[in-house]
């Protein structure tokens, strides 16, 4: 009994929620409520991450009197008295068989959205259960983070693309940018949701909780992520410092074809680079069918990458592709894995540049710069109630607006999202827009009413949703 | 799926098994922070990691057969070490043959000591060291988060020495973290890692881990009722004062909290709360902490203490700091993290006012700004035995000493003075056999051998008041 007190949804709230259902006006009928990234460097985002949020935690019968009793037990300890809305939950269990009265409305996963637009609304679909709506913002609210990685990652991608249209050959960014996250994370179902936001983007990963979470949550069928057979130190070092040699001969004896990664800076890079693989192993690689991708995991980035490409270059030959820059021979390309991140990604692919090189040679993989170093802050998210119904008065707009933050007013009333002919979003209410706002169709759909989920999105719709068209990217606004 | 041990390394893994030495038998591992800003750390959040991934029968026929599909699937090719993972299912009855030592939970180690150990037991088993690895080093997370709290409570701490009333540390900061976080899990052992050090929360899944992982018997934090935004705005901007005035009323005993900044707190806390709920305020058998969210804290503060002093009252302690009427009180809950928190305690003192007067509540700069660089952490290899016969290894990259790792088996050992250090059988040949290892083996072949309790955790790292002095307190900046 005790395990399932983590799949009890009375406790996945902020504690403070279980008080505020005495705390609205008597007699409110509807809370309203709505999400929006408030800001941030971020200009535009990809809606990602509800369908799991829904199926995981709402869907279904979710409340029952097992968990009522449970939570109202454990509340009542935290508390030191009781103040669960003992007669709300018993309604729901009764009237409901333990469904949430609830109806959120959203856009459809994978679209791309500019910030300070309504992404997504909620509220009860029984007069009864007002307070109900609030008391799911918090894990709701955690939305924020897959939205956050999707965006983070395409953002990401449109510079790769912008930058392989430049030098070399686009058809490649699907694997540029492989997500290493899984240890860096803090619990393995974040490592599991902040993956698969990557992949809505991108095609590698070593964070094989993304592939199983798309299989589970996003009716993904196939396999939605790759990867390749790589060392890491131990697997060098456990060779010892004298036998280098023989650890990276072993690589490639293990693995004669395909695409194989190879971590090379146990030691000393560039001589691993220059005299081991360079020189030593130089035929047998030449020789091998597939790729052997070096991967450089210290030092400043530019500085080594740099030397790195000189040195392979020299070593292994290559070609000047028909935009003027320099590939390496196929037998070879470069993984940076370490330190990388936008601002770090968009340093290299600047110096490749300058150095005369195809971002082709390269592949970056990221781990807390993909998936950890982002907080709700990022894109400032926040659900605010807009509206609400009291009886005898009827439905108001209602807004915070606080003299100590214009940024936090929050938009008043109910909410559509609408598009227009030339396909730029924008959010309309039902306060400042009455003419429009009755006949405007929404963009928003119901996802989910009283239970149940009335649309699902598979993997490949959402991929394909929020895909960046390359020769659209002159026009696209980069961060 | 999500329970399938095979499925929870980094995809790299499967292929390691083929890239060790011939006849490698033995892979031993280690676990440090290699730095950064935090000079010590509490050791924290391996048991959750034990007790929900690799204790009992972890590996079955089922699992080997799931996982051997999706990772083919994954690699276009079958690169899994069947072999081993068949062998465990025969041998060890689908257990895993690891040991794990680590330092009792809750003990504060400096950075750049052995906090954990991994070897495996079977020598036909080596590549199962590494392979853990993943999921054992997100245990950098719960070891940030209460490390980066207790820091916290010696600034407070300190603060309430010099100011006021040191019992009120223990609720002096209260976690606002669930929403902010990335998962549930994630703010299930955040929240119970920041209750190592204090007692207060809403985020409850915390005080579920608590219990669930780490035999905590009576609940382990509290918290109070307190409105949101959407509670004082639903009674529209013309209603504001019947909105605080509903809410005096429907808790007329007890501490609450009032969010007091949907239009304008400085008119909230001077017209409504000081003059027209004055009196209610006064008469309540509680406390009604008021919560500014907005604006900057320092300047919001600055103004709120004295207009509440002004309409309130209070005392002069015996200390030399104004204490406002216990009837009132602040949380201020936004913009808070370590900084800003040492900012504020100064500013409060500056200006004469007890820390007594302020409640911390705290969100992502509690539970989520934070990542595996914050403290450096890694897991490295540092000893192999090929052969039977054992040799030291180590990274050392030319081009980062920092990346250097610590050669052969390692022990932690405590010195007559109380403090750490760790050695190894290679650098300290004459100290290491007899020296006392402070690393506790906790888990061997799939058995949980040491359990601890949140009860001693949080004894085992709480802060001695009269040893603040002499403490490592760090700098913010």
């Amino acid at each position: 009994m005790s395990s399932a007190m983590e799949n009890n949804i009375l406790l996945k709230t902020d504690s403070y929620k279980i008080s505020h259902h005495k705390q609205y006006p008597p007699e409110t009928t509807v809370v309203y409520a709505y999400l929006e990234s408030r800001g941030g460097d971020y200009p535009e985002q990809v809606f990602f991450g509800l369908q799991y949020i829904l199926k995981k935690h709402l869907a279904g019968q979710v409340v029952t009197r097992e968990y009522l009793e449970q939570g109202i037990d454990f509340w009542h300890k935290h508390f030191g008295y009781d103040i669960v809305n003992r007669e709300m939950w018993e309604y729901i269990i009764e009237k409901y068989d333990g469904y949430l009265p609830i109806r959120i409305k959203a856009v459809p996963e994978g679209t791309v959205v500019p910030t300070g637009n309504v992404l997504m609304t909620i509220e009860n679909t029984d007069p009864k259960c007002s307070s109900l709506t609030t008391f799911l913002e918090t894990i709701l609210l955690q939305i924020w983070y897959p939205i956050t990685i999707a965006t983070n990652s395409r953002e990401i991608k449109k510079i790769l693309l912008r930058s392989l249209v430049k030098t070399g050959d686009p058809s490649v960014i699907k694997g540029q940018l492989h997500d290493f996250g899984f240890r860096g994370v803090s619990s393995y179902e974040t490592s599991a949701i902040g993956s698969c936001a990557h992949l809505t983007s991108f095609s590698g990963t070593d964070t094989i909780s993304g592939c199983v979470l798309a299989h589970n949550f996003y009716l993904a069928e196939e396999m939605i992520a790759f990867s390749i057979p790589a060392s890491e130190h131990s697997t060098m070092v456990s060779w010892t410092k004298e036998k280098e040699r023989e650890a990276y001969e072993n690589i490639l004896d293990m693995y004669p074809n395909g695409i194989v990664a190879c971590v090379s800076d146990s030691y000393n890079i560039y001589d691993a680079c220059e005299h081991i693989w360079g020189t030593q192993l130089h035929d047998k690689i030449l020789e091998r069918d597939g790729t052997l991708v070096i991967r450089s995991d210290s030092g400043d980035p530019i500085e080594v990458l740099e030397r790195l490409l000189t040195i392979l270059y020299d070593k292994f030959g290559g070609a000047v592709n028909e935009k003027g820059f320099k590939v390496l021979d196929k037998h070879i390309r470069l993984i940076q894995g370490d330190g990388v991140n936008m601002k770090a990604i968009k340093e290299i692919l600047e110096l490749l540049e300058r150095i005369g090189f195809a971002t082709d040679n390269l592949i970056f993989g990221s781990g807390g710069g993909l998936l950890q170093k982002f907080d709700r802050d990022t894109m400032k998210f926040a659900i605010k109630c807009s509206f609400v119904e009291i009886t005898g008065i009827g439905g108001i707009a209602v807004a915070k607006n606080p003299i100590t933050d214009a940024g936090k007013r929050n938009k008043p009333g109910r909410l559509k999202l609408v598009k227009d002919n030339d396909d730029t979003y924008r959010t309309l209410n039902s306060i400042d827009h009455t003419e429009e706002y009755d006949a405007a169709e929404d963009q928003l759909v119901t996802v989910f009413e009283n239970g149940k989920i009335l649309c699902e999105y598979t993997f490949d719709t959402i991929r394909a949703n929020c895909d960046i068209d390359i020769d659209r990217l002159d026009s696209i606004n980069f961060m | 799926m999500e329970d399938n041990i095979l499925l929870k390394a980094d995809s790299y893994k499967i292929s390691h098994h083929s890239q060790y030495p011939p006849n490698i038998n033995i892979v031993y591992a280690y676990l440090e922070s290699r730095g950064g800003d935090y000079p010590e750390q509490v050791f924290f959040g391996l048991q959750y990691i034990l007790k929900k991934h690799l204790i009992g029968q972890v590996v079955t026929k089922e699992k080997l057969a799931e996982a051997t599909k999706f990772w083919t699937e994954h690699f276009g090719h079958d690169y899994i070490e069947k072999e081993m993972w068949e062998y465990i299912i025969e041998k060890h009855n689908g257990h895993l043959p690891i040991r794990i030592k680590a330092v009792p939970e809750g003990t504060v180690v400096p950075t750049g000591n052995v906090l954990m150990t991994i070897e495996n037991t079977d020598p036909k088993c080596p590549s199962l060291t590494t392979f853990l690895e993943t999921i054992l080093l997100q245990v950098w997370y719960p070891i940030t988060i209460a490390t980066n709290s207790r820091e916290i409570k010696k600034i407070l701490l300190k603060a309430l020495v010099r100011t006021g009333d040191p019992t009120l540390i223990k609720n002096q900061m209260h976690d606002f973290g669930f929403r902010g976080v990335s998962s549930y899990e994630t703010s299930a052992i955040g929240s119970c890692a920041h209750l190592t050090s204090f007692y207060g929360t809403d985020t409850i899944s915390g005080c579920v881990l608590a219990k669930n992982y780490y035999s905590a018997q009576e609940i382990a934090a509290h918290s109070i009722p307190a409105s949101e935004h959407s509670t004082m705005v639903s009674w529209t901007r013309e209603r504001e004062h019947d909105a605080y005035k509903n809410f005096l009323e429907i808790y007329p005993t007890g501490t609450i909290s009032c969010v007091s900044d949907s239009y304008n707190i400085y008119n909230a806390c001077e017209h409504i709360w000081g003059e027209a709920l004055h009196d209610q305020v006064m008469a309540r058998d509680g406390t009604l902490v008021i919560r500014p969210d907005s604006g900057n804290p320092l300047e919001v503060l600055e103004r709120l203490l004295n207009i509440l002093y002004a309409k309130f009252g209070g005392i002069t302690n015996d200390k030399g700091f104004k204490v406002i009427d216990k009837h009132v009180r602040i949380i201020q809950g936004d913009g808070v993290n370590l900084k800003t928190i040492h900012d504020i305690v100064n500013l409060i003192e500056r200006i004469g006012f007890s820390t007594d007067n302020l409640v911390f509540g705290s969100g992502g700069g509690l539970l989520q700004k934070f990542d595996r660089d914050t403290m450096k952490f890694a897991i490295k290899c540092s000893y192999v035995e090929i052969n039977g016969i054992g040799s030291p290894v180590a990274k050392d990259p030319i081009t980062d000493m920092g990346k250097r790792n610590k050669p052969g088996r390692l022990k932690l050992i405590k010195d007559h003075d109380d403090s750490y250090r760790t050695i190894s059988n290679i650098d300290h040949i004459d100290e290491y056999d007899k020296a006392d290892d402070q690393l506790v083996t906790v888990y061997e072949n799939g058995k949980l051998l040491q359990e601890y309790s949140l009860e001693t955790i949080r004894a085992t790292c709480d802060i001695d008041i009269d040893r603040l002095d002499f403490m490592h307190i760090m700098q913010t900046h």
